[in-house]
């Protein structure tokens, strides 16, 4: 190691790097020793001063803005006020073996899961053979009789999926949640790329990072393969709840990235259960609806009849299979964390495999030694409502007052059927610029990841979201929780081409 | 025994500002099942469109109109001739009680009826109220007990379209004492549905008789799963037995799954609606003498 090197360590953007005794750093193996797969990179961002650093990273966050990508909290006391959500310029890295692994088990749980909501809706075989408990999917408010014996185009409900992965430091990786409600990030993915290229090109070049790029042709080829019997070149749409959604964002970038149509339930109508597209050359019939409004929202006809943001007839439309819906409504059922518990069970029954990915050991409330369990231990534990998401009415017992584990405590025993418990995991830390200190520090991080299913194909994207938890301690990666995130480099395995 | 009936449904609207744009759909049109066909059925309606139809979760003809053509008036009237011949009602039942009982506690038959079987907004009785209820004793047949709760209900409820709306749940019904079919029906589901009995929601058309004057409107009752009987219809709301007067449209686990009419207008204004039904035997040639 030459002087200028060690120096850098010392009073570079790495100076005082702690590394957490307790916690799997992926970075470092110890204080600093470097992991083999960072090295080069490490080096990379050894050379930058605090000064330097500090303008690359407000460069980046320039590119952001510039992009218009922004979100909205709403918590917020300030309503509407748009915010970036934080990027980290240092990259994950994941090797091209360990991904294939992951993919192989990403695959085989969303595969395991179409499946299961299929049999949910039509036989329920499932159910009759006693592998998932009746009770648990027709109590869950996302099981949707209004779904029962549709069939949707190639038996395809979950056409997209968000998985989340951590790694534990045992070094493994263990799948979180699983989000099949049109999860989103995948925007941020993308841009993320972008904004990691204008920064930092030449250090990007010398690894042989996957493309992501290719995502919104992906996603569109796998509507296109959904669409209803005998339409040759469908019309493709993004149906988004408006301007005041939180990832409206998004819908707006995946439908010009893909070249479609971004429209609002007051642009669509249904007549003779076909649905058309307001424009000004006149009506325009749609065949496949990528929808970001919620299942209770798409149709004022068939779920809540206050709705003014769904399209009036569209579950006559979908039923009668002149529209495909992109996910299939009603798939809220499984991906509630309390049948998360069974997925293990759910892939063993329908694909014959024993499962790729681990999940982590979950309490159910509902269950007699569980709630007792969950009650006893839960400074221990962490409390998630089932059907929630984006991180909201989570508790950390390690974090919690004794006051609020006394309110969890009532709150669980009024509703056992809501909550679920899950040790505290271990996520992994990453190295994390943190502005102020101008320098890094490890975080929490997690993984989520995009998987597409549509007829005769199937996709992960090589990449995803890490996200990860910028304050001190915290282990909550969502973006409404003051989450950041960082590119994701999946390397490239030349050998096997 | 077979019988022959017209049956009307017509509504009017008028609205203070003009609509802009609306989607109807309705779910009136008698269904077609073991006991009745639909011998024909015609639409006619005052909107420059044309109605079209799709089936609903349960397999029921909905049918809608949509519009961006603006309209202050709103006419729609569906006639239907329909053959409904005598449901078969039990004198008994062919199950002992021990096997009625072993039928309602199978896995399977939880499965095949949970729609039937869990509670809802409507449906669903607050633990306090359950007392002043009746509930089937062990010995007791499931028939039996059906029918019996069909009068206790009766004998309950006051029939009074004033204190309630079609959002009433049953335990306001219970704590008020009065309610119309709506109520009547939803009563005698969330009580069945306590004793493990499926229960469901039938929608349709009463026969009152020739001598009826006046207006009559959409009627409901309840149908109820007896082991070894099949689905047999109750209406609490008369203490009757759905018989050859009972017209069925729809049915579901409650009036949400019915509501014969839905629709989404863009107007600013109030406006007026008005709706009716008529139900007449008409003589059927050859029938009359069976």
């Amino acid at each position: 190691m030459d002087g200028a090197m060690r120096q850098a360590m010392t009073s570079g953007v790495f100076g005082n790097y702690q590394t957490p005794p307790q916690f799997l750093d992926e970075v470092f193996c110890q204080a600093g020793k470097v992991n083999p797969e960072y090295e080069a990179l490490y080096s990379q961002f050894l050379k930058y001063s605090k000064d330097d650093y500090r303008q690359l990273n407000e460069h980046a966050k320039t590119s952001f803005f510039n992009q218009g990508i922004t979100f909205s909290v709403y918590t917020d006391k300030a309503k509407g006020v748009e915010r970036i959500f934080p990027f980290d310029l240092f990259p994950r890295i994941i090797q091209a073996d360990e991904w294939a692994q992951l993919e192989k088990g990403i695959i085989q749980r969303c595969v395991a899961l179409n499946l299961f909501i299929q049999d949910i809706y039509t036989h329920k075989h499932i159910l009759r053979d006693k592998v998932v408990p009746a009770d648990l999917i027709f109590s869950s408010k996302n099981y949707l009789k209004a779904m029962l014996d549709i069939k949707p185009v190639a038996g395809i409900y979950n056409h997209i999926s968000g998985t989340d992965l951590i790694k534990h430091s045992d070094g493994k990786y263990y799948v979180l949640e699983d989000n099949i409600r049109c999860p989103s990030g995948i925007s941020y993915v993308l841009t993320n790329r972008v904004a990691m290229k204008r920064a930092l090109l030449e250090t990007f070049r010398k690894f042989k990072v996957s493309t992501v790029q290719e995502y919104p042709q992906e996603l569109l080829a796998t509507m296109q393969s959904v669409a209803p019997q005998g339409v040759d070149a469908p019309n493709c749409v993004v149906l988004t709840p408006g301007v005041y959604n939180s990832a409206y964002f998004e819908h707006a970038y995946l439908a010009l990235t893909m070249g479609v149509s971004l429209v609002e339930g007051r642009d669509l109508y249904v007549e003779k259960n076909f649905v058309y597209m307001k424009t000004i050359n006149g009506p325009k019939k749609v065949d496949v609806v990528y929808r970001r409004i919620d299942d209770a929202f798409l149709d004022p006809m068939a779920f809540n009849p206050d709705s003014v943001l769904g399209v009036p007839g569209l579950m006559g439309a979908y039923r009668e299979g002149n529209v495909s819906l992109v996910n299939a409504p009603g798939t809220g059922f499984a991906d509630d964390k309390a049948v998360y518990t069974y997925v293990p069970d759910i892939i063993k029954y329908y694909l014959g495999e024993e499962p790729i990915l681990n999940n982590v050991q979950t309490y159910r409330c509902e269950k007699d030694d569980d709630f007792k369990y969950v009650l006893e231990n839960m400074q221990n534990l962490v409390v998630k409502p089932v059907d929630e998401s984006g991180g909201y009415g989570i508790l950390i017992g390690s974090k919690a007052t004794k006051e609020q584990l006394a309110e969890f405590k009532q709150l669980i025993t009024q509703n056992r059927r809501k909550y679920i418990a899950q040790p505290i995991m271990n996520l992994s830390m990453h190295a994390t610029y943190i502005e102020g200190e101008d320098r890094f520090e490890p975080r929490h991080v997690d993984l989520r990841t995009f998987t597409l299913l549509g007829k005769d194909r199937q996709f992960v994207l090589k990449g995803g979201l890490s996200r990860v938890a910028l304050k001190k301690g915290s282990l909550i990666v969502n973006s409404s929780q003051g989450g950041g995130s960082k590119d994701t480099w999946v390397i490239r395995d030349d050998s096997a081409v | 025994m077979k019988t022959e009936y017209e049956v009307k449904y017509y509504t009017h609207n008028t609205y203070e500002d003009p609509v802009k744009e609306a989607f109807f759909s309705f779910q009136i049109t008698p269904c077609q099942d073991d006991t009745q066909r639909v011998l024909s059925v015609e639409f006619q309606h005052t909107l420059p469109a044309q109605e079209f139809h799709h089936q609903n979760p349960f397999g029921f003809d909905v049918t809608s109109l949509y519009t961006a053509q603006p309209f202050r008036e709103f006419r729609f009237e569906m006639t239907a001739l329909v053959e409904k011949t005598r449901p078969f009602l039990p004198t008994g039942t062919p199950l002992t009680v021990a096997e009625e009982q072993r039928a309602l506690c199978a896995y399977d038959f939880f499965i095949d009826h949970h729609l039937y079987l869990g509670t809802g907004h409507y449906t669903h009785i607050e633990d306090g109220l359950r007392r002043r209820l009746l509930f089937r004793e062990e010995k007791q047949p499931v028939y039996d007990y059906l029918v019996q709760l069909n009068r206790f209900i009766h004998q309950m409820l006051e029939f009074d379209p004033e204190p309630t709306h079609v959002h009433t749940t049953v335990s306001e019904v219970i704590q008020l004492g009065r309610g119309v079919c709506q109520d009547y029906t939803h009563l005698f589901i969330g009580i069945a549905r306590l004793n493990k009995i499926p229960c469901r929601y039938a929608s349709g058309y009463l026969n009152q008789g020739l001598n009826l004057t006046g207006t009559a409107v959409m009627h409901a009752w309840a149908e109820a799963f007896v082991p070894g009987l099949g689905w047999q219809g109750f209406d609490p709301t008369n203490n009757l037995l759905a018989d050859l007067n009972f017209i069925k449209a729809a049915h579901g686990a409650d009036y949400g799954d019915c509501s014969p009419l839905r629709g989404v207008l863009k107007t600013t204004g109030g406006h007026k609606t008005a709706y009716g039904v008529t139900i007449h035997p008409t003589p059927m040639v050859g029938a009359a003498q069976q």
